[in-house]
């Protein structure tokens, strides 16, 4: 084994994962380098969702080698134990704790205290509150702090929850369709946001906007039914004949 | 500065709860063991032990109210945690009864001589002594809480599945109490009982003391629930109820949090159970029924669920109503009990507390309610 | 032809027309018409034996043997008694005016017996009577008059009779007349049992061993209890091959009883299996295939069975002679009736409550406490009487096994119940919808589904299936407005056990958990095999927390 790919960020060899016979990962191999960032592409269908469930261990492959950092065996730590190691993920829809302020949200989300008993006996610490406080600058809610998730707008949902994910200092991020709903405006903000973080940062972003993907100016991986079809940078996958049969089309 | 910690503690509602609640203190036993007879407020004992039966129907609310109100797991078998810490201290009354008893073996309760025992189940030993019974009161259902809990949540088993296994767990223990090999006495239960404590249980002295150790408990329950809620674990707990899988990606292990919680609820309806039983004088298998333990979620809902004095309203309040109704007109108490239950679920989703506080934001709100305020839920 | 007690009021009750066919009445009926029938007997012919019998005072051998020869010939088994009394020595006449009577030992000297009603006829000295004597030739002239009163009878109830008497006395006096009624039988089934009451007696008498090896062999031939309880009493004595060939007799009968009982288990499982199946299957759909938590979906069970009650209510004044028919004329209303209340229930309540489970089953809940008291306010609370059609009671056997038509019914209509449903869910534009609405109801709806419709369908058809499923239990249950609540726990687990959203898993988890519970009552006693289950179910359920046949893949986790 190449020791400088196992010891990446994120290292995926031959991963399978199927739901009653229907394939949804099909021997998936690919890279993601310390401080990198990738934009994942492909169809409906390719296994976007599946491969960030395998990789935060919502869904446990057949077979396959999953190294997080090169030492952890992600196959065998349940989403918790992951997320601790520091593996950060984004949803598709956004999802926020609704019934929570803003500010209590990053809270949670704060690395460090996770146990029962910590959790139940810990007093916010003023270095607590001052991290809270540069996050939501970051992600431009600091006036939205003391309002209920609940009623943020979608995009502002976005953003909080990208908010959370820094706030969890994780060295990957997973980035599920962080744009989707977004206004043109928000889209490149985002995508400005993205490429800050990913200055100190790994990040895995997945998704269907061409053109925020070309902002965000990274190499591409374009996934088709469960498996790596191209890797490159965008101009010469969208010029992939079979990347352009399968998704772009002609 | 101590009155606005105070405040900052418990919020209006449950500062106003707190305050009703030592004024029936002061209040019930003054006008039970002071005022004449023939006084217009009078109470009569009767009167005072059926205040005393609501105050543990509400620590039962509040148990309840914690799980559900705060971490989403509606249990339909708290009844049983409640029944189990009632039949602890029923045990120990047994004991107590002593020679007393109709066959007046100084061991062996009577339904035991009846059923021919030769001695004592293990089980049943240490029950003699009063502390023993204490801890069995919150360590029977605890455990069983924690060992249920374990399984069920460490295999996420959620939303209604949850639910309806938590009904089997009452309905298997009813079944199971039924039974008189099991030695708690069968279909009759635990009964006659003497002292507690060497008071004697039927002396008017010792109802309002058990009164007043209700209000008592019912204060502790409500503080231990709001020390809870209010600290970053009850922050934790919340986010468990409104996205439960984004709690744990962000690196919450979800299943300790709910044992957590669920087991300290179900000590808690043990306690409530165990002051429930020297007032009522039984304990029987009856009160396994998995009817009993939707009563008392929907006590809850009625007040208000995630609001804790809405569940102690509720609890109160309901079975006030439950008093009235099988007293004045019995066959229309299942109507209204029904009808409560199909009213509360569609137009009073917050309960009685939830419409007051909607009331109240909208005399103030210069923005209407968006619809966004409604908690979105995971789907099961 | 062989009739049964249970056929009598049906012969009877074409032409005449009975009022009322409640259970307790027809039986009643049938002990009237017995006697009626018995006693009209005896009338007919108590004369000519009575007046035969009377010969015997006094009479030498050859008399004897010619009166016994008369009795016979009257084919009248009344005159049982006499002649057994006779060959047993027993039987006297009084000196003062030559009456018959059986004489026992007694008293101041005999206890006196009619020999014909069986009435004790008070006391006689022991001078008073005289015994009427029998020689060792009388004996046997006796002997097969009685064997062809009974075993030659031509109604061939009696000759079963007489047959499993002679196999329950092993009497090797009987030899001989099973010999001849042997040869004589034309039914195959009494035939049987001679063969076998013959093999019995064998054994009980002092034949060579080969003749007793052959008759160990026919007796376990049909291996049940009696064969090993025979077999077992003439081992002590037997030795060598007799010995030999009884111990393996006895194996093999002892083996294939614990395989009958070991079915029967499996049957009795089945019968609980298909009652669960059948309080379950409606859940399948609304809990299963819609995801709607109905609590009150024991209370349309509970409909379907006063529906029954209903119209066994009506046909008993209107019109007794559809009684047979009363419980396919309720199956369609009940499902029409529960449906419609399901239906009501769905527009009413739950529409404004979907997406959120934990509401529902609150919701629901109290709906089941409102139509409980509903019911009992209109009927009361106690019990209500639901007869069994005839063609539902009475049992047969099948090898070892003995079912019972109620029972084997009821399996046979979960199923058909159960194949229904699928065909519905799987061939019809409604099932189609079903399906549709429930997999993805927005592009359902912009495929031009109504979709509000399709949901108050589709729970009017779980709850309609509830309503049928209640005409069954009426047959099996107490019908009260309790009855609906002794099934919503284990309808529930049925359906979570079998994997929420899977017919088939409803159907297999139905059965299996009725021959669990079933196979676990020997050991545990029933309570205890009911909880061993609900820990079972509840441990399985941290295991599969999806059940046996639970769907996987993405969509289901989210």
């Amino acid at each position: 084994m190449n020791t400088e790919l196992t010891s990446a960020v994120l290292y995926l060899d031959d991963v399978s994962v199927s739901f009653d016979g229907f394939k949804a990962l099909n021997a998936l191999s690919f890279v993601v380098k310390h401080g990198e960032m990738r934009a994942i592409i492909g169809p409906n269908g390719a296994g976007k969702t599946t491969m960030m469930d395998v990789i935060t261990g919502k869904t446990r492959p057949d077979v396959g080698t999953l190294l997080f950092d090169g030492s952890h065996d992600l196959t065998k730590l349940d989403e918790a134990s992951i997320a601790q190691l520091g593996i950060g993920r984004k949803f598709q829809r956004p999802t926020v704790f609704e019934s929570h302020t803003v500010r209590d949200n990053i809270l949670l989300s704060l690395s460090g205290v996770r146990s029962v008993f910590t959790t139940l006996f810990s007093v916010t610490t003023k270095d607590e509150r001052e991290r809270i406080e540069r996050l939501l600058e970051r992600v431009k809610l600091s006036d939205a702090a003391d309002r209920l998730a609940a009623e943020l707008s979608h995009g502002q949902k976005q953003w909080l929850e990208i908010g959370m994910l820094l706030a969890q200092d994780p060295s990957l991020l997973l980035v599920d369709e962080p744009v989707a709903g977004m206004t043109d405006a928000e889209t490149v903000q985002t995508a400005t946001l993205l490429r800050e973080i990913a200055k100190d940062h790994s990040v895995v972003v997945v998704e269907h906007d061409m053109s925020f993907v070309r902002d965000l100016d990274v190499m591409v991986t374009v996934l088709h039914e469960g498996s790596v079809l191209a890797e490159g940078s965008l101009d010469r996958v969208s010029a992939d004949e079979r990347v352009i049969d399968v998704y772009l089309g002609r | 500065m101590i009155t606005k910690r105070l405040f900052e503690f418990t919020g209006l509602p449950g500062l106003l709860m707190l305050l009703a609640l030592l004024v029936l203190a002061v209040y019930v036993p003054y006008a039970n063991l002071v005022l004449e007879k023939g006084s217009a407020f009078h109470l009569d004992t009767s009167a005072v032990v059926l205040l005393g039966k609501y105050l543990c129907f509400a620590i039962l609310a509040l148990s309840i109210d914690l799980v559900w109100g705060y971490c989403g797991i509606l249990s339909l078998g708290h009844g049983a945690f409640f029944a189990l810490g009632g039949y602890a201290m029923g045990m120990h009354l047994m004991r107590e009864i002593g020679t007393r008893g109709v066959y007046g073996d100084p061991i062996l309760p009577d339904f035991m001589v009846f059923l021919n025992w030769e001695e004592l189940p293990w089980f049943w030993y240490g029950f003699d002594q009063f502390w023993f019974a204490m801890v069995m009161v919150v360590l029977a259902p605890g455990s069983l809480a924690f060992v249920f809990g374990a399984l069920a949540f460490r295999s996420r088993v959620t939303g209604v599945y949850l639910s309806i296994i938590t009904q089997a767990l009452t309905f298997a223990l009813m079944l199971a109490f039924f039974r008189n090999e099991m030695g708690f006495g069968g279909n009759n239960g635990l009964t006659d009982f003497k002292d507690v404590l060497g008071f004697d249980l039927q002396a008017q002295s010792t109802r309002i003391g058990l009164y007043l150790l209700s209000i008592l408990a019912l204060i502790a329950a409500y503080v231990v629930c709001r020390l809870i809620v209010l600290s970053r674990l009850g922050k934790v707990l919340i986010a468990v109820r409104d996205a439960e899988s984004r709690t744990r990606f962000i690196g919450y292990r979800v299943e300790h949090y709910k044992l957590f919680v669920w087991t300290v609820s179900a000590m808690m309806a043990g306690v409530a159970g165990a002051l429930y039983v020297p007032q009522v004088g039984i304990i029987n298998p009856g009160e396994f029924a998995p009817a009993n333990s939707i009563e008392a979620v929907i006590w809850v809902a009625v007040g208000g669920r995630g609001t804790l004095v809405g569940a102690v309203i509720g609890g109160i309040g309901v079975n006030m109503g439950k008093s009235y109704f099988t007293g004045a007109i019995p066959e229309l108490w299942l109507f209204a009990l029904g009808g409560l239950f199909v009213f509360v679920t569609l137009f009073l989703p917050k309960g009685i507390l939830g419409l007051l506080s909607n009331l109240k934001r909208k005399r103030a709100a210069s923005e209407p309610d968006g619809p966004g305020t409604e908690p979105v839920k995971e789907r099961a | 032809m062989a009739f049964g007690i249970g056929d009598l009021p049906r012969m009877i009750s074409g032409p005449v027309g009975l009022a009322s066919r409640l259970r307790s009445v027809t039986l009643a009926l049938t002990f009237t018409v017995l006697l009626v029938m018995q006693a009209g007997s005896v009338q007919a012919q108590s004369n000519s034996i009575q007046e035969l019998a009377a010969g015997l005072a006094g009479a030498d051998f050859n008399e004897t043997s010619r009166i016994v020869d008369q009795i016979a010939a009257t084919g009248d088994s009344g005159a049982v008694p006499l002649l057994e009394a006779l060959v047993a020595g027993d039987l006297y006449y009084r000196k003062s005016d030559n009456a018959i009577f059986i004489a026992e030992r007694g008293g101041a000297g005999y206890l006196l017996t009619d020999p014909f009603s069986g009435a004790a006829a008070g006391e006689a000295g022991r001078r008073d009577v005289t015994k009427v004597r029998v020689n060792n030739s009388l004996r046997r002239d006796i002997r097969s008059a009685l064997g062809g009163l009974t075993l030659m009878s031509t109604d061939a109830d009696v000759r079963l009779d007489a047959a499993s008497a002679i196999l329950k006395s092993r009497d090797p006096e009987a030899i001989e007349a099973l010999d001849q009624a042997i040869a004589a039988e034309s039914d195959d089934g009494v035939k049987l049992v001679m063969e076998r009451a013959r093999a019995a007696a064998i054994l009980n008498s002092d034949s060579d061993e080969s003749t007793k090896i052959v008759a160990v062999e026919t007796i376990a031939q049909k291996a049940d209890q009696e064969a090993r309880s025979i077999l077992l009493a003439v081992a002590e004595e037997a030795d060598g091959a007799l010995r030999a060939a009884i111990d393996k007799a006895v194996a093999s009968v002892e083996a294939s009883l614990a395989l009958w009982s070991t079915a029967q288990n499996i049957w009795y499982g089945l019968s609980l299996g298909s009652v669960l199946l059948l309080a379950a299957i409606g859940l399948a759909i609304t809990f299963g295939v819609m995801g709607v938590i109905n609590m009150a979906h024991g209370e349309m069970v509970m409909i379907g069975a006063y529906v029954t009650f209903l119209v066994q209510e009506v046909i008993r004044t209107q019109a007794p002679y559809l009684f047979d028919a009363s419980l396919l004329i309720a199956l369609p209303l009940a499902f029409v009736t529960a449906g419609l209340v399901g239906i009501a229930i769905e527009q009413g309540v739950i529409r404004f409550l979907y997406g959120r489970p934990l509401e529902t089953l609150l919701a629901t809940w109290g709906l089941s406490l409102i139509l409980q008291q509903t019911v009992r306010t209109i009927f009361g609370p106690t019990n209500q009487e639901v007869g069994a059609p005839s063609w539902m009671s009475g049992a047969f056997e099948l090898g070892g096994l003995t079912l019972t038509y109620g029972r084997v019914w009821i399996i046979v209509f979960a199923l058909v119940t159960f194949a229904c449903l699928v065909v519905v869910l799987r061939r019809t534009s409604l099932g189609l919808q079903m399906r549709a609405v429930t997999q993805n109801r927005r592009m359902a709806g912009s495929m031009g589904i109504r979709t509000t419709w399709t949901d108050a369908l589709t729970f009017g058809l779980g709850s309609g299936i509830a309503g049928i499923a209640g005409v069954a239990l009426s047959q099996i249950d107490n019908v009260s407005p309790n009855l609906g609540q002794s099934y919503i726990i284990d309808s529930f687990m049925v359906v979570v056990f079998g994997g929420v959203g899977n017919l088939w898993g409803t159907l297999v988890g139905a059965l299996s958990l009725g021959v669990l519970n079933k196979f676990l009552e020997p050991y545990a006693g029933a309570v205890l095999g009911k909880i061993l289950v609900l820990v079972f179910i509840i441990l399985f359920i941290q295991k599969r927390p999806r059940g046996l046949f639970a769907l996987k893949g993405r969509a289901v986790d989210q």
